[in-house]
């Protein structure tokens, strides 16, 4: 525990043992995030704190009666000091992001949060989560399938899947990944966990059944690690198609002089990134493997014949 | 045991006990700390404080003294104490419980700082079944220069790739879709303009004074983020069933035609830059077949994209 992080704390432990004599150490240590043996190391550096000989100046009492803490003497700091910016603006962006995840589960926290950004002077037009709107209905709709514990029928087309298809799911947890929603839950169709961008949802239909499967103890939030039998592939990236790097993750991105730029990354879903680089409409080449760039040139030919055709036939 | 932890604590009280900005020799007589042999370390140990300090938000006052060369330091209370918000149990309880949702430990002495002389919470029923993530270190670049009304310069690469020194005034930041903005007045283009922090390149540096500029009255900070790159066009396209869903989600609606064995559908609203690569994305199942300009286009990167990668 540094120095730093102890005197931030104290400066607020002052006024919030002065508020509340005969605490104890496990309720200080909750309110604060911290373990009741970094509070008791605190309150000694307290008893050394104050200073006597100002008017009225004296050290702090500290009396600790097993494990119940009240403290005296401190008139100096009866209100804690005020959060930095970043404190501040991280906090109240936190909590912003709470209010459309959470939304009616905490009735009282979109008030609490007004009241914070009062008091911190941060009105929504100098930080503000902006909700996905076309996203609203459904997370709330996931949000009380896992909440209830109900069975939900999904109409799901995942990353690789050529067509939707429809799967039953006992919800387990609902996880919020920078502003993209998650489901994760048991699958009955393949008889497994499974996680279900919210995105990829094209019908979500709740039904009256209780969830029989239980979640495991764990269930960590989804965040995509590398298999082994990943493919991996490589880029090359004009200037236009830089946007990519700020949706994927890169394992190595090189920067060349002509302006283009390379990176190479794995994916479990190697379809996704033939339609990715077709989105780049030519700013983006696959560079390996083969058959990567075989599918690629497979889908662009496809869709051209829509259009009739490479050689300008009807 | 280290005497920093009540040193710092003591220093603190000092300045925020007088009246006046003290001198650093009044400062050594009244906390008895910095009495080292040597005046030099003792001074260096004392900017070392103040700079730690000042990082907790320690509104330290620097002041010119008048008829002396030294200078006066001294905190004021009403920009050192923070105000009362008045929560109610039960909103004391609802900000445990979301930031708990979202693993913030980060934000918990924030809290605690908020709820210091609030009553105890509630017991509410903790959320166990939503969880959410916000990685929210790059809100530290830009808070204070929100805060403090302080211009930047940065280094920043467009949509298009290019890099360019930029010269603003930050007004806000935002997030949208796993992304976080800087709502700023740009000097060069007189203008407000939308900055992507993952696009910003290198240290974001202070460019003025704080105070320098004031915040509009009104800036609609999600109709800025959300808003268009280009140009909004009506686009008829031709799709197979398997898109449909898709694209409705965006706007489109039926019409009576059909092309072929395909249904038409019209989008009255996209934005001609952002969309058309969402439009490649479907492939063969979606072609575009009005405006005529951008079914050249589109005909265009597709012809590119087989010569690529043949």
């Amino acid at each position: 525990m540094s120095a730093r992080d102890s005197v931030a704390r104290m400066l607020t432990l002052v006024p919030w043992l002065l508020e509340r004599p005969g605490a104890s150490l496990s309720e200080a240590a909750a309110a604060f995030g911290t373990e009741p043996a970094t509070i008791r190391r605190e309150l000694l550096h307290l008893d050394f704190c104050g200073l006597p000989g100002l008017a009225g100046g004296d050290l702090f009492e500290v009396e600790l009666v097993g494990d119940r803490v009240v403290l005296g003497m401190a008139d100096e700091l009866t209100r804690p000091l005020r959060p930095t910016p970043q404190e501040a603006y991280r906090l109240v962006l936190t909590l912003d992001a709470a209010v459309v995840a959470l939304g009616d589960d905490l009735p009282q926290l979109r008030a609490a949060v007004d009241k914070v950004r009062g008091v911190l002077g941060i009105p929504e037009q100098q930080a503000d989560v902006v909700p996905d709107d076309e996203d609203t209905a459904l997370l709330a709709a996931a949000r009380a399938a896992v909440r209830d514990q109900r069975r939900v029928r999904l109409r799901y087309r995942g990353r690789s899947d050529e067509e939707p298809t429809t799967r039953e799911i006992d919800p387990w947890t609902l996880d919020l990944v920078d502003g993209q929603g998650y489901l994760q839950g048991f699958d009955h169709g393949v008889g497994e966990r499974r996680v279900f961008r919210l995105d990829r949802v094209l019908g979500f239909e709740p039904t009256e059944i209780p969830v029989l499967t239980p979640a495991p103890a764990q269930l960590p939030p989804p965040r995509y690690v590398p298999g082994p039998d990943d493919l991996e592939v490589e880029l090359r990236l004009q200037r236009g198609a830089r946007w990519l790097l700020d949706a994927i993750d890169a394992d190595r991105i090189e920067e060349h002089a002509d302006g283009t730029t390379w990176c190479v990354l794995r994916t479990d879903a190697p379809e996704f990134i033939a339609r990715l680089v077709l989105s780049g409409g030519g700013d983006l080449e696959v560079v390996r493997p083969a058959s990567l760039r075989a599918r690629v040139r497979e889908l662009a030919e496809a869709a051209l014949a829509n259009y009739g055709g490479e050689d300008g036939a009807p | 045991m280290t005497p920093k932890v009540e040193r710092l604590v003591n220093l603190t009280i000092a300045l925020l006990e007088t009246r006046r900005p003290i001198t650093f020799a009044e400062l050594k007589q009244r906390t008895r700390y910095y009495a080292q042999d040597d005046p030099e370390s003792a001074r260096r140990m004392f900017e070392r404080d103040k700079k730690l300090l000042r990082s907790l938000g320690v509104p330290i006052e620097t002041h010119e003294l008048a008829f002396s060369d030294e200078v006066g330091y001294r905190v004021a209370r009403p920009a050192y104490e923070l105000p009362d918000p008045d929560l109610t149990p039960g909103e004391v309880a609802a900000l445990g419980l979301a930031l708990e949702a979202s693993g913030a430990d980060d934000s918990r002495l924030a809290l605690a700082k908020l709820a210091a002389r609030a009553p105890d919470p509630d017991e509410l029923a903790p959320i166990t079944h939503t969880r959410l993530t916000l990685a929210a270190d790059p809100v530290d670049e830009v808070a204070e220069a929100v805060a403090t009304r302080t211009p930047l310069r940065f280094d920043y690469r467009t949509a298009a790739g290019r890099s360019e020194l930029r010269r603003v005034q930050p007004h806000a930041i935002a997030h949208r879709r796993g992304a976080w903005y800087l709502v700023a007045h740009d000097l060069a283009r007189e203008a407000l303009r939308v900055f992507r922090l993952d696009r910003v390149r290198g240290a974001v540096r202070p460019d003025g004074q704080p105070g320098s500029y004031l915040h509009p009255d009104e800036l609609d900070v999600a109709g800025l983020i959300a808003g268009p790159e280009g140009d909004r066009v009506e686009v008829e396209v031709a799709a197979q069933d398997r898109a449909r869903f898709e694209l409705v989600r965006r706007g489109a609606l039926s019409t009576d035609t059909t092309h072929g064995d395909r249904s038409v559908l019209r989008i009255p609203q996209l934005d001609e830059l952002r969309d058309r690569a969402w439009l490649l994305g479907f492939g063969a199942d979606v072609e575009v077949l009005a405006p005529a300009a951008l079914r050249e286009q589109l005909v265009a990167a597709l012809e590119r994209l087989v010569e690529q990668h043949r």
